[in-house]
């Protein structure tokens, strides 16, 4: 009889290794999986090489429904019927995966290697005045559309941000009784086309002389962009504060602006800096309204409400049409360019959201 | 209120003047009940609460404990269809007249809930100074009320010499305690406790248990406790609380601790105190 729970550490127990036995896979299991991942892929590298069918085509009708074919029957002599669909779902996903990111990467790829031939450092900080279509690219640059995104990106985030978090902590914690109404406002807000934004910036503001088209002007058409983005995101993140957190604070005799400014908000930091960048992110590229309501310039505007300034959108608008392989390069460049600052900004605003615990 | 109604129940009053000299009331809920909506969940509960004594409230689940301590700092009203009739006089004056802010109640009595609730975004000086903060009151002996509320909550020798890392890191007792910390820091003079060592390992049960037993001899505590030992442990007098299946509950007996456990007058009592039901 064995003798349940007795001190069982001997010296063959202490001079064990580490082992991973669960990886120890029978010869017929590495060569089938071996021969389903290499077999579709030959099929396609020779329909590829020898036939006139178009790639793409290749590799939605041939590839993909060989390669769930071969993982199928591997699934099935390997481990049996039962496990068909883990393979499935397994080439479905890594399927996906790749495709998406093969999208991401050709839009990337092609941004670099027709912009790339723009990028120095004058084509950043310099702007374009006395610089033609024709003019070649050791002249010019994009300076003044940089400073003029930003600019407009500033207004818009001063107030877009403040309003749409105050929007989102109306329907998360005061909770009042328009909160139904709020939520929809919202909702057909973001379904505003951003040419309507630009119009209607145009026609109550500009067009009755209050002000000119500007830097402000651009920013108020793309707050009114941003907002909704702001404000549903800010709302998702601040519902999943939780509740014990809020009860907590009213408990310790906290007024309840106190308990949003002092704990609901702080525990949602990153949440929040996440909606500032979507609502960024939404708009960083919009070039309808800025066409209408901030127009365009060749010089550096820094005076917000003063006159027409420029924009990156605007600048690839205007030039990658245009009949001079140069002015088509800077438009790359500058499209470039604007990749390149969304990705500073977004890593920016990560690393300062990282979570880090305020002192009190 | 009719007065028959009163005496129907033996009030804490009466078994103090039996037991001990009279001491003044801290709290005191008078012919109290509550709705959630429609539903009637508590009805007609008398409880005194001496000043500085430790009261045990216990009852099977569902019966009402959380939902009347909740009354008794002025939670429970943020629960959309919330009522309640009768009163709680809190040094002699109802906290529920219209005058009375309940800011300044939930200041003067504070709570410790099941789940230990922390502010994730603070430090741990930070959580136990945000009462203050949050409250709004001025003090300059910041470190003074971080190390003597730490102390009194029996973790200052786990953590003084990690103040400034983030209360998530502490383990599940170790948040309780600091959240007991964070609320005395604003010196409540009624602690409100909710099963507060239902989610805990009994090595941090014990040390809050030891927490409360020093608490009470400057704080009145009310505590809500599923476990008996514990009830027999920390407190002075205990309330049974009961709740028929679709009714109201309400306080089946209460009295000295002693008397409820040892000596119950009611047969419901004696049956949730043996663990017969519950
Ligand atoms: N927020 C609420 N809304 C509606 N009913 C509630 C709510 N909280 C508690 N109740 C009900 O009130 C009764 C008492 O609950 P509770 O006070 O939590 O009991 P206990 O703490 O004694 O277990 C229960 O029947 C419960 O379903
Ligand atoms: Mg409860």
């Amino acid at each position: 009889m064995t003798i349940l729970f007795s001190e069982q550490t001997s010296e063959e127990s202490a001079a064990q290794k580490p082992l991973h036995p669960w990886r120890k896979k029978p010869r017929k299991f590495t060569i089938s999986v071996a021969l389903a991942v290499v077999l579709p892929f030959l099929v396609v590298l020779a329909l590829l090489l020898y036939s006139n069918i178009p790639g793409a085509l290749v590799m939605v009708i041939v590839y993909l429904p060989l390669q769930l074919l071969a993982a199928g029957i591997t699934a099935v002599y390997n481990r049996g019927v039962r496990s068909i669909g883990d393979s499935m779902i397994v080439v479905l996903a890594i399927g996906a995966t790749v495709f998406s990111l093969v999208i991401l990467m050709s839009v990337l790829l092609s941004l670099v290697v027709r912009g790339i031939g723009a990028l120095s450092a004058h084509f950043l900080y310099q702007n374009s005045v006395y610089i033609n279509p024709s003019t070649p690219l050791e002249y010019g640059g994009i300076g003044h559309a940089m400073v003029g995104t930003f600019l407009i990106l500033l207004i818009a985030s001063i107030i877009a941000v403040p309003i749409g978090i105050a929007t989102a902590v109306y329907i998360t914690d005061v909770r009042g009784r328009a909160v139904p109404y709020v939520r929809f406002f919202v909702q057909a807000m973001s379904g505003v086309p951003s040419v309507v934004a630009g119009l209607f910036i145009l026609t109550i503001a500009v067009s009755t002389g209050a002000f000119n088209q500007s830097a402000f002007a651009g920013g108020l058409a793309y707050a009114i962009l941003m907002l909704p983005t702001v404000a549903r995101t800010a709302e998702e993140v601040l519902k999943l504060v939780p509740d014990d957190l809020r009860t907590g604070a009213l408990a310790l005799g906290s007024t309840r602006a106190r308990v949003v400014l002092q704990v609901v908000i702080p525990a949602a930091r990153t949440g929040i800096i996440t909606a500032i960048l979507l609502g960024i992110a939404r708009v960083i590229g919009e070039t309808a309204p800025l066409l209408l309501a901030a127009g365009n310039n060749d010089g550096t505007v820094l005076n917000p409400f003063d006159q027409a300034v420029a924009s990156i959108p605007v600048y690839i608008f205007n030039n990658v049409a245009l009949p001079y392989p140069d002015a088509v390069t800077r438009a790359w460049g500058s499209a470039l360019a604007l990749m390149i600052l969304v990705a500073v900004l977004f890593t920016l605003a990560r690393v300062l959201g990282r979570g880090r615990v305020g002192k009190y | 209120m009719s007065t028959a109604e009163f005496e129907s129940v033996q009030t804490l009053e009466e078994q103090m003047v039996e037991s001990a000299a009279p001491r003044d009331l801290a709290m005191d809920a008078r012919n109290l009940s509550v709705w959630f909506g429609k539903r009637k969940v508590l009805e007609g509960v008398n409880i005194a609460f001496p000043e500085r004594t430790c009261t045990a409230l216990i009852g099977p689940s569902g019966c009402g404990k959380s939902t009347f301590i909740r009354t008794l700092n002025r939670l429970h009203e943020l629960i959309p269809g919330a009522a309640l009739a009768g009163s709680v006089l809190y040094e002699g004056k109802d906290i529920y007249d219209a005058d009375v802010d309940p800011v300044h109640i939930r200041l003067k009595i504070g709570m410790v809930f099941q789940k230990p609730n922390p502010f994730p975004s603070m430090t741990i000086r930070g959580n136990v100074m945000s009462g203050l903060k949050l409250s709004g009151m001025k003090r300059d002996d910041h470190d003074a009320i971080v190390e003597s509320t730490l102390t009194s909550a029996g973790l200052w020798n786990e953590v003084k010499d990690r103040l400034d890392h983030a209360a998530g890191d502490l383990s599940g007792g170790q948040q309780q305690r600091l959240v007991i910390a964070r609320a005395l820091a604003v010196e409540p003079n009624v602690l409100l406790m909710d099963e507060p060592c239902s989610a805990l390992d009994p090595a941090s049960t014990l040390k809050i248990e030891e927490t409360i037993r020093e608490l009470s001899k400057n704080v009145t505590i009310i505590i809500v406790t599923h476990n008996m030992q514990q009830a027999v442990r920390v407190s002075d007098n205990t309330a049974f609380f009961l709740a028929a299946e679709n009714e109201p509950g309400h306080v089946v007996e209460q009295g000295l601790t002693t008397e409820i456990f040892s000596n119950p007058k009611d047969q419901r009592t004696l049956d949730y105190v043996n663990g017969r039901f519950g």
